[in-house]
């Protein structure tokens, strides 16, 4: 599949700070390589906010870390690019990566409690990468004025800093690991699912404020989650991903509204609806592929109702559906509605 | 944190009461009458003779109340007299015995313990390389030797073939002929340069770990290096009373080489497996993908993130090791012909001084006390965890 323009770079008239091309990376084990992220492409512009969802054991944290290259030692990364800024951060040596990281991209890691190491201050440990990444460094007296005003930022009392991690709660914790993340002044944050631990009341907050932080800062943020409906409030793009692949990119608006991809499509269908239409409980029969050894054609075809012969064969590419969407499927057009009965 | 030491320290003191009556009893009571019988029975020593040494060693008492004076005079600092080198008091003897093993225990286990954890944190660090397999095998064979067999193999080896080290005893007679200074004296002034020494090590580089800045760090370090150099020449080049320790201090430390040597050799796999092992699951937590992210240095990663959390449980294990180091440093000493604890405490239970005997034990239940005490201290020190939670 040959690189395209993606629609939202055009429609806001700036050159992405994001553009992930044709990105392979498999995982070699004794059983042989996991698939993990299969030919993946996508762009994300300056401000945005994009959504990766799928459900567990799609790869959405294999692309997550392969921006950062921060995937594990088994890791490989077989082909494609991925541009930060129009340069190749699989090419960068090792120094030159790390300065990037942090500095450029952030990460609030999945199950971020665990984020912190326990014997060090929480308020020290964003020091540290502090330390690391200005130049001319921070007087202390500086860093001490920024440490505070980002706990006050992600609502933590800047006298927290001097706690250890052990002695604040999930979600204080969790708000320390944004501040964490911002310390740098990064354009881009990674949150793989930055808020699964909490209770549902404190997700909700926190996501909220990461919104405020993101548009008022500018930042561009990559949510990753399994849960759409989380997702779509926060996000001005959403790509789906499944077994590896992304299968659906596009606005939030469409993708969410009116998915063209059998597999999105029935991720919403399953979200129970208060206040939309009434919909038909449809359920994702089955489960996942075994990625050592993914379905040929399109990977979703044991678990797909549209599925013909055609699909079994040969994969689909991202083919364009309208002005901001994209979807890997042969029958997308065949995909109803939301709230439409099903065939 | 100080109600934490002093309620350890109530325990300590309740622990030692206990051990030390235990010992007590199972030494005089258990062998009884055999050794008054032993001592009294001898044929050289006329009766009379024999009912007065009974008495003046106050055997002739009901044993509830040998106890209690016994117990008594403890705590004013009295052990008795010594039966074979009669009348010469316990305390005398423990006196000069403790310092030379303090300091070849103490010796022996830091350098055992920092070589194990350094091995330990490399091979975690860089795993399935060649030399792991090579250091891990030759570890665990070392681990398993029986250690008086490995000790007469470097014996045999580094003094008898290369003559490079002494055999055995702490000293050399003939240097010491005419020495200015009592061994321990030299002794004592090596235990407290090598202890203030380990503490301003560590010390340094604990201040170096809190440090953000690299810089700070480096200079916190060699720093605290420079510093404890500068005072090892200062006591080495000193001199007491108009006189250099110097060659005295060196003759010790020379002596020393081999039984810390041998002890190394064959603890330090111990330390090093249980450090690689705690460096690998620290390794695979949250926080160490994050210090990676946060564009750390993998040096910055390795020693502050990996290997200082990594330390906790290897800390904890030297309680185990202080054991380890006692019954290990027991049979050094019998090999080396080491004048110091260990020799004295099999010595006396053979000859059944029983005084001694007691003694010694007590003495090294109060070593091994105070190991346990200073690690738990350390330990609160190191996990913040820890800290807090024993405040409340
Ligand atoms: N180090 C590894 N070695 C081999 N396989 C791996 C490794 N890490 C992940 N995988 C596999 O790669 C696939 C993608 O994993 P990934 O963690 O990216 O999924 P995910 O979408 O983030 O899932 P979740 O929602 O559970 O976090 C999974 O099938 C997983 O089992
Ligand atoms: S390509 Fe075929 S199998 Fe795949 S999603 Fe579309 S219809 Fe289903
Ligand atoms: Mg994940």
């Amino acid at each position: 599949m040959t690189a395209r323009r993606l629609p939202l770079e055009t429609s806001a008239g700036r050159a992405p700070l994001l553009e992930v091309s044709g990105l392979v990376m498999r995982y070699e084990t004794d059983a042989g390589e996991v698939s993990a992220v299969e030919n993946v492409s996508f762009s994300l512009g300056r401000g945005e906010a994009m959504g990766l969802v799928g459900e567990s054991g799609c790869g959405k944290t294999s692309v997550a870390l392969s921006l950062l290259r921060l995937a594990p030692d088994n890791a490989r990364y077989q082909s494609g690019s991925v541009l930060w800024e129009g340069v190749d951060l699989l090419g960068l040596s090792h120094q030159q990566m790390r300065q990037h990281r942090w500095a450029e991209i952030s990460m609030v890691f999945q199950g971020a409690m665990n984020a912190w190491n326990p014997v060090y201050r929480v308020g020290d440990q964003i020091r540290e990468a502090m330390y690391q990444h200005f130049d001319p460094p921070l007087k202390p007296r500086e860093m001490d004025q920024r440490v505070e005003r980002l706990f006050e930022l992600v609502g933590l009392d800047p006298t927290l800093q001097t706690r250890y991690p052990h002695e604040l709660s999930g979600g204080m914790r969790q708000r320390a690991v944004i501040a964490m993340a911002l310390s740098c002044e990064p354009k881009l944050i990674i949150a793989d699912e930055p808020t699964t631990a909490l209770d549902v009341i404190v997700q909700a907050q926190i996501l909220e404020e990461l919104k405020e932080i993101q548009e008022d800062l500018g930042l561009s943020v990559l949510y990753i989650s399994h849960d759409m409906a989380v997702i779509a409030q926060v996000t001005d793009t959403i790509g789906v991903m499944y077994a590896g692949k992304l299968v659906e990119f596009g606005s939030t608006r469409d993708v969410f509204h009116r998915p063209r991809h059998p597999y999105s499509y029935l991720l919403l269908s399953s979200i129970p609806s208060v206040t939309g239409p009434r919909r038909r409980p449809v359920s994702l029969e089955g489960t996942p592929p075994n990625l050592l050894a993914p379905p040929s054609g399109c990977r979703f075809h044991p678990r797909c109702p549209w599925a013909t012969e055609q699909c079994r064969k040969d994969e689909p590419p991202m083919m364009e559906i309208g002005p901001s969407q994209w979807a890997a499927c042969w029958n997308s057009d065949q995909v109803p509605e939301m709230g439409e009965q099903l065939p | 944190m100080i109600r934490y030491v002093t309620r350890r320290l109530i325990q300590m003191v309740f622990l030692f009461l206990v051990f030390l009556t235990v010992t007590w009893f199972l030494l005089y009571i258990l062998p009884g009458d055999s050794v008054a019988l032993k001592y009294a029975g001898n044929p050289n020593i006329p009766p009379q003779a024999r009912e007065v040494a009974m008495e003046r060693l106050g055997l002739d008492k009901p044993v509830l109340i040998q106890f209690r004076d016994y117990m008594f005079n403890f705590f004013q600092g009295d052990l008795g007299v010594s039966f074979n080198q009669y009348p010469r008091p316990v305390v005398d003897i423990i006196g000069e015995r403790l310092p030379r093993t303090l300091v070849l225990f103490l010796t022996a286990l830091v350098t055992y313990y920092w070589a194990g954890f350094v091995a330990g944190k490399y091979l975690a660090w860089r795993r399935g390389n060649r030399g792991e397999m090579a250091v891990t095998i030759g570890g665990v064979g070392l681990y398993s030797m029986f250690l008086p067999f490995f000790a007469f193999m470097l014996i045999w080896f580094f003094s008898v073939q290369l003559g490079w080290l002494p055999i055995s005893k702490f000293l050399d007679p003939e240097q010491w002929r005419d020495a200015p200074f009592a061994a321990n004296q030299v002794f004592m002034r090596l235990f407290w340069v090598a202890l203030i020494a380990a503490f301003a090590m560590f010390a340094a580089n604990f201040a170096g770990h809190r440090s953000h800045s690299r810089a700070l760090e480096r200079i916190l370090r060699v720093g605290g290096g420079a510093l404890v150099i500068a005072g090892f020449l200062y006591y080495w080049f000193g001199t007491e009373s108009g006189q250099s320790m110097r060659p005295y201090a060196g003759d010790i430390a020379f002596h020393m080489i081999l039984p810390v040597l041998t002890l190394t050799l064959i603890a330090f796999a111990g330390v090093m497996l249980l450090t690689r092992s705690s460096m690998l699951e620290t390794l695979r937590e949250d926080f160490i993908l994050t210090a990676r992210a946060k564009g750390l240095p993998e040096g910055v990663i390795r020693d502050r993130h990996a290997a200082r959390t990594a330390l906790l449980p290897v800390v904890t294990s030297l309680v185990l090791a202080v054991a380890t180091v006692i019954d290990g440093g027991v049979i050094t000493e019998a090999v080396f012909s080491w004048p110091g604890m260990g020799e004295i405490l099999i010595s006396s239970v053979l000859n059944e001084d029983i005084p001694v005997a007691v003694g010694a034990f007590a003495f090294i239940g109060v070593l091994a006390l105070i190991g346990h005490f200073v690690v738990d201290v350390l330990y609160g020190f190191l996990d913040p965890r820890i800290r807090v939670t024993e405040h409340g």
